[in-house]
């Protein structure tokens, strides 16, 4: 209130105003663009990851049917699952947040819940797999946010993704 | 039914814009319509401000004075002279609807301010540094043109109606970007109203002595001390710049034709 009428001293002006703005916008620039480098560098990372394991995996049959095809003939059977914990940097929760004043597709949110879900149908697919199973049907996604503490479980601290679905042995491979 | 496998498709589920694109148009953006509502919240004030006369004002705040102001001992003799110095400056405003009250905040800090209800403050620091009754006289003219453009219930109301405003989104803690720049962006009208200031104290100043000497000393002084300005400080402050305001002054003493040799009148504190 007292501030717009002085009557406009230097050492005010230079020092003190300078520092808050530097406080006031250049540290959140300094956050973003640092945790904008770090984060694409992960999430790139982690992609080259995902793209090479899939193609370790390819040929596996993972499928969303809730019962067996009839062709399969299993001869035995477990749950399997594969799940992640995966967070947002500050870049993404800025840019979302800023997006959460106007609406809109949250663009920053696509690629880490896609990164989640395929991770996590991921590691499903490498455990059926080291367990010495053939297939998984019956494949479901399930999604929960983990609240943050700090603020009083308001903010999210991330996401879990969990996949999970019944793996089989079967007696007949199939082609 | 044959099981052909396939290797997920990309780009279905993530959007290809570059999150840098996105990042930008949002910022730049949302800024520009914080902008746009401060504007129009300011533009309410103006509207308010002439429904509100100055004698309603000055009633409604008399004998008002902030709570948290810390000021000398009233015993101190140069708050009564100071008293009677802008008691004579305003004189020479003569419709005036305020009983101007003088407070000495006890702070370091040179500096002066003007208060709804005809209150002006002036800092123990801004006594310690004057040097002349004139440079304390023009502060005070400064002050007094605050009043009269009532620039003192604009800072109030855009204060009170921005800060409003702006709780609504700071929730979210990431508002802020665009906040400061919005602040930043209002400087402008804070760097206009106090040029205006300046030439109404100058004017006062003139009245009073027949002179404008010595007037604009203060900022010179505070311009030798200050050179390493750079634009963009300029640019962020809410006050021109002291070595802009002595050339102001005096383009507008050579405009009028006042003299700016004369008598300096001393200081009644620093007499002895």
């Amino acid at each position: 209130m007292h501030t717009a009428l002085r009557f406009g001293l230097p050492e005010m002006e230079g020092s003190f105003e300078q520092l808050s703005l530097i406080v006031n916008i250049g540290l959140p620039i300094l956050l973003l663009v640092v945790a904008y480098l770090i984060g694409s560098v992960i999430e790139k990372r982690h992609f080259q990851s995902i793209r090479k394991r899939e193609d370790d995996v390819h040929g596996f049959p993972v499928v969303s049917f809730d019962t067996m095809p009839d062709d399969w003939n299993a001869s035995s059977s477990d749950m399997v699952t594969g799940s992640i914990v995966i967070s947002l940097d500050y870049f993404k929760r800025v840019i979302a947040g800023l997006r959460g004043l106007i609406g809109g597709r949250i663009k920053t949110y696509e690629p880490l819940l896609e990164r989640a879900r395929r991770e996590a149908l991921l590691r499903m697919t490498e455990s059926a797999r080291e367990q010495g199973y053939d297939a998984v049907f019956n494949v479901r996604l399930e999604t929960s946010r983990l609240a943050n503490a700090a603020r009083d479980g308001k903010g999210t601290a991330g996401v879990e993704m969990l996949a999970f679905g019944t793996a089989v042995k079967l007696a007949n491979r199939i082609g | 039914m044959k099981f052909i496998a396939r290797k997920p498709r990309e780009g279905i589920n993530v959007s290809d814009e570059h999150p840098l694109v996105e990042a930008v148009t949002l910022i730049v953006g949302l800024t520009a319509i914080f902008i746009v509502i401060a504007l129009a919240l300011i533009f309410i004030i103006e509207v308010a401000l002439f429904f509100v006369p100055e004698k309603t004002e000055a009633e409604l705040f008399s004998g008002w004075i902030p709570d948290d102001l810390v000021t000398v001992s009233p015993a101190d003799e140069r708050l009564e002279q100071t008293q009677r110095l802008v008691e004579r400056l305003a004189g020479h405003w003569a419709e005036t609807p305020y009983e101007f009250r003088v407070e000495i905040d006890d702070s370091d800090v040179a500096n002066a301010m003007a208060l709804p209800g005809g209150l002006i403050i002036v800092t123990k620091g801004l006594l310690d540094q004057v040097e002349s009754e004139n440079e304390l006289a023009f502060v005070l003219g400064h002050e007094l043109g605050h009043f009269r453009n009532r620039d003192h219930l604009r800072a109030l109301g855009r204060g009170l109606v921005l800060s409003l405003f702006f709780s609504v989104i700071t929730g979210k803690d990431v508002a802020n970007l665009g906040i400061s720049a919005t602040d930043i962006a209002l400087r402008g009208f804070s760097r206009e109203q106090e040029k205006k200031a300046d030439a109404f104290g100058l004017a006062i100043v003139h009245s009073e002595y027949g002179h404008v000497n010595e007037a604009a000393r203060l900022f010179e002084r505070w311009d030798a001390a200050d050179k390493n300005t750079l634009a963009i400080v300029a640019y962020l402050s809410t006050h021109p710049q002291p070595g802009d305001r002595v050339e102001r002054l005096r383009a507008l003493a050579e405009r009028d034709g006042w003299r700016t040799d004369g008598q300096v009148t001393a200081l009644g504190w620093q007499g002895r």
